[in-house]
């Protein structure tokens, strides 16, 4: 700290920014000259900052590029990435989450729970669709209930299961009636299937009409699609939240990694969706652009079929946990993009318990408990798809390696996606695979129980303690009670281990330095006011 | 001797439709054995009802048997089924990413036959000369690589060092070079290889001697007798190539985010939509067929002893 306050009067430093003012040292050289003089690498990346004023720009159309073209438009009809990145933009719902994990008035300024299974909105006046209609609580009733009216198929048919029925008594205000007690409903309303739609123009249209010329009350408006090339929109000049700092926002879709760099280094795209670790020296280093990311909300996990032996003996989980080298994961195949994950319940979400330390690594405990469980060498199947999700084959492959060097047999196996997606529908896992839940709520219930509840997607494992709290927690308005259930939840869960938590990522973005955009933890790309903005010169 | 060559027509037709008929056949068995697609479309935690309603309203929970000759039978009448992904006509999705494709193919295909001809018969005329071997050494690279590895190559060279063209998309014709080049790569070096061995194995013929030794110039040698004798080699190769760069482009497309029918069907393939699947490999094949159709009429016209043959 001391020598950061003397450096600038220290002659030599001073001579090595001049140059760099000049011109005549490149930044790779002033960094490496920097550390000669025995200046740590992020006070050198200060000076820089401190000489390199920051990058502005005359651009009024700010150009992001992601993995692969959208389907649709309607929002009901979609969940993947790609879609709800358009769709965030396109329609708003009542309840806004922002990038700081919070829940804030979207197109409802207010809500409070007016009985145990009644909720009350305020519904924002004065807001117009992109058509010129009106909008009003009629909409949002009828958009709630387009999501599980069993003749129209939607794809979000069950995010609102909670809902008994709506009602809109007059024009700014909606009534939700739930079954039982829903705490989540705000978070619910929040992420998708909870875009509010237009009545009036899709009861004239249709929604095939509507699905190809989309109107929502959202800060971007539809221009044009060009099937797996580009996504055109303005800016809504009459947005309720403010009109956005650009006029037009277009989703340009570069399926391959390393051509979406090419394109951010080469200032043809402004913002790149799904920077990978290994790029993101990169494109930090780079003179124009650089890198931000915000923690990913939700877990990398080894999910378990604690059915069959010998994964169903807690001992042999616990080993299989303890003998996993998480820091060297983040570390070599992350290039430190995560953090270690202390249990099931992900950094920044509600209860997230800050008291407990990242889960051990401890080889000899764990080659003790192999012994305590009477392990005799049966098996252990990773099957891991390769290149789905995010390091997935490299990461099987370390953790097989580590699991070997406590004496488990660990076999990997590469499944091809569609195959997985099979396995994942059937439950028919032989030992452990990858999944990466995302904390759809902000909490554990959208996350932990949603995935190990009974029934649900990952049913292989049930404790009888386990499931009463988190069925009790579910339906409870009570957050103190709340808090204490996924306490109590997460102590079973780290004595049995349905899940092995691996590693909790950043979720990166590349950005030109011109763009000032801050992302949402949970995958909802948003560009609004309030995150996003150009500097212009 | 006409009615010969009208037979002849007949006859590949007829083998044109068979052929087709098993391409459809190939991809409804390859597309129904490698998964379901219910899964894609839904939540992760969607309950199994909620799955079995999808596949329903697919068609997917009737027996094999009955989906495949429902398929046929629309086949037949020209309709592939909606598009899964899209809601829309399987075949409206496909035929709309037609024009990128050709345009993307026919540019390939140009500058790959403009280079690889006179780089072939140069070659073969001037063997084992420094521009022979280095021309070869060039086509024996342009085979080799992978296009995966040749397009991000020159995306990284041309256009993020050079800053020549961009690096990705479609738009003016600055956007065409990369990936025409890329695709054009291995077309254009197979063809150069082929017309350099037809044109040196034509050279070793007694007619040829027969000419020289008569006293005809080189030139004529070259363009007159040589060229006209090797063509069909050639010809074969590069209408082979042509239908591999119209159809086959799904690697360069996907580098470049060019948006062609090589991309649309990958990711028809990720998607689990059989009817756009369907649909491309369908035209793929139509196209591939047409070509191979065109090749025999010009045969025909070319050598009129595979006329006879035929008849």
């Amino acid at each position: 700290m001391e020598r950061h306050e003397r450096m600038p009067e220290t002659p030599t430093v001073e001579t090595l920014v001049k140059a760099w003012r000049a011109g005549a040292v490149p930044r790779r050289e002033f960094l490496r000259r920097a550390a000669l003089l025995g200046i740590g690498a992020a006070a050198a990346n200060t000076l820089l900052e401190r000489e390199a004023p920051a990058q502005t720009t005359q651009k009024r159309e700010l150009v992001v590029g992601q993995g692969g073209d959208i389907s649709k438009f309607d929002p009901h009809y979609s969940t993947s990435a790609n879609d709800i990145r358009v769709s965030f933009n396109t329609f708003d719902n009542l309840v806004s989450r922002h990038p700081d994990g919070k829940l804030y008035p979207g197109l409802a300024t207010e809500w409070k729970s007016t009985a145990p299974t009644t909720w009350q909105f305020k519904i924002r006046q004065g807001v117009r669709w992109h058509n010129g209609d009106p909008f009003s609580s009629a909409d949002a009733k009828f958009s709630l209930e387009r999501t599980w009216d069993p003749a129209l198929k939607t794809r979000v048919n069950t995010v609102f299961t909670t809902i008994d029925r709506v009602e809109a008594p007059d024009p700014a205000t909606v009534l939700i009636h739930t079954k039982q007690p829903d705490p989540l409903l705000p978070a619910r309303l929040a992420f998708y299937g909870g875009q509010i739609v237009p009545k009036k123009y899709i009861e004239a249209v249709g929604s095939d009409a509507f699905n190809a010329k989309p109107v929502g009350t959202g800060p971007v408006r539809f221009v044009s699609w060009t099937k797996d090339d580009k996504v055109v929109m303005e800016a809504n000049p009459d947005y309720w939240g403010g009109r956005i700092d650009v006029d037009r926002v277009i989703f340009r879709s570069i399926p391959e990694n390393a051509a979406r760099v090419a394109a951010l280094l080469k200032g043809e795209i402004d913002v790149m969706v799904l920077l990978t670790p290994d790029h993101f020296d990169r494109v930090n280093q780079h003179p124009t652009t650089r890198a931000v990311g915000v923690l990913y909300a939700g877990l990398y996990v080894l999910a378990v079929n604690s059915k069959v032996p010998p994964l169903n003996t807690p001992l042999v989980k616990q080993a299989m946990s303890l003998a996993v080298d998480r820091e060297a994961i983040v570390k070599e195949l992350w290039r430190g993009r995560g953090i270690a994950p202390n249990g099931p319940i992900a950094r920044g979400d509600n209860h997230y318990d800050t008291t407990l330390s990242p889960l051990a690594f401890n080889p000899k405990e764990a080659r003790e408990r192999l012994k305590k469980a009477g392990y005799k060498g049966e098996p252990i199947y990773i099957e891991t798809t390769s290149g789905y999700m995010a390091n997935d084959k490299p990461m099987s492959e370390a953790i097989a390696a580590m699991w070997k060097d406590v004496g488990l047999n660990a076999v990997v196996e590469v499944l091809e996606y569609s195959v997985r997606a099979q396995k994942n529908r059937e439950r028919t896992f032989k030992g452990v695979w990858w999944s990466d839940p995302t904390s759809t709520l902000g909490d554990p219930d959208g996350m932990m129980w949603r995935l190990l509840s009974p029934g649900g997607p990952q049913d292989y494992w049930r404790h009888p303690e386990f499931d009463e709290l988190g069925q009790a927690a579910r339906f409870s308005l009570d957050e103190k009670f709340r808090g204490e259930a996924y306490k109590k939840m997460t102590r079973v869960f780290l004595e049995h281990f349905p899940w092995i938590p691996v590693i909790q990522s950043y979720e990166d973005y590349g950005l030109q330095k011109y763009v000032e955009f801050t992302p949402n933890p949970n995958q909802q790309f948003e560009i609004r006011r309030f995150n996003s903005r150009m500097r212009r010169a | 001797m006409r009615a010969g060559f009208g037979g002849f027509l007949a006859y590949r037709l007829f083998r044109a439709l068979i052929a087709l008929w098993l391409v459809s056949t190939v991809v409804f068995v390859v597309m129904r054995l490698s998964g379901d697609p219910a899964p894609l479309l839904l939540p992760p935690d969607a309950p199994i009802a909620e799955m079995n309603r999808v596949r329903r309203e697919l068609g997917l929970d009737r027996p094999l048997p009955v989906q495949y000759a429902v398929y046929l039978g629309n086949v037949v009448r020209g309709d592939f089924g909606r598009s899964i992904h899209f809601r829309e006509p399987a075949m409206r999705v496909a035929f709309a990413y037609l024009p990128a494709t050709f345009e993307l193919g026919l540019t390939a295909f140009v500058i790959a036959a403009l280079v690889a001809f006179p780089v072939g018969v140069f070659s073969a005329v001037r063997r084992n000369s420094l521009l022979d071997h280095a021309a070869m050494g060039f086509a024996l690279v342009g085979q080799s690589a992978p296009t995966f590895f040749i397009g991000i190559l020159f995306i990284l060279i041309l256009s993020l060092r050079l800053d020549l063209f961009p690096t990705s998309g479609r738009g003016e014709w600055r956007h065409l070079v990369l990936p025409a080049l890329t695709l054009g790569a291995f077309a254009m070096a197979s063809i150069a290889r082929i017309t350099r061995s037809a044109v040196l194995e034509v050279q070793r013929a007694d007619y040829i001697r027969t000419a020289r030794a008569k006293g005809v110039g080189e030139f004529v040698v070259v363009a007159k007798h040589t060229l006209k004798n090797a063509a069909l080699p050639i010809l074969t190769i590069t209408g082979l190539q042509f239908g591999t760069l119209l159809g086959g482009a799904v690697v360069t497309e996907t580098v470049f985010a060019w948006p062609g029918m090589g991309r649309l069907a990958i990711q028809s393939i990720y998607n689990r939509d059989y009817p756009v699947v369907q649909s491309t490999v369908f035209i793929a094949a139509a196209l591939f067929i047409v070509i191979n159709l065109v090749l025999d009429a010009l045969y025909g016209v070319l050598d009129p002893r595979a006329r006879e043959k035929a008849a």
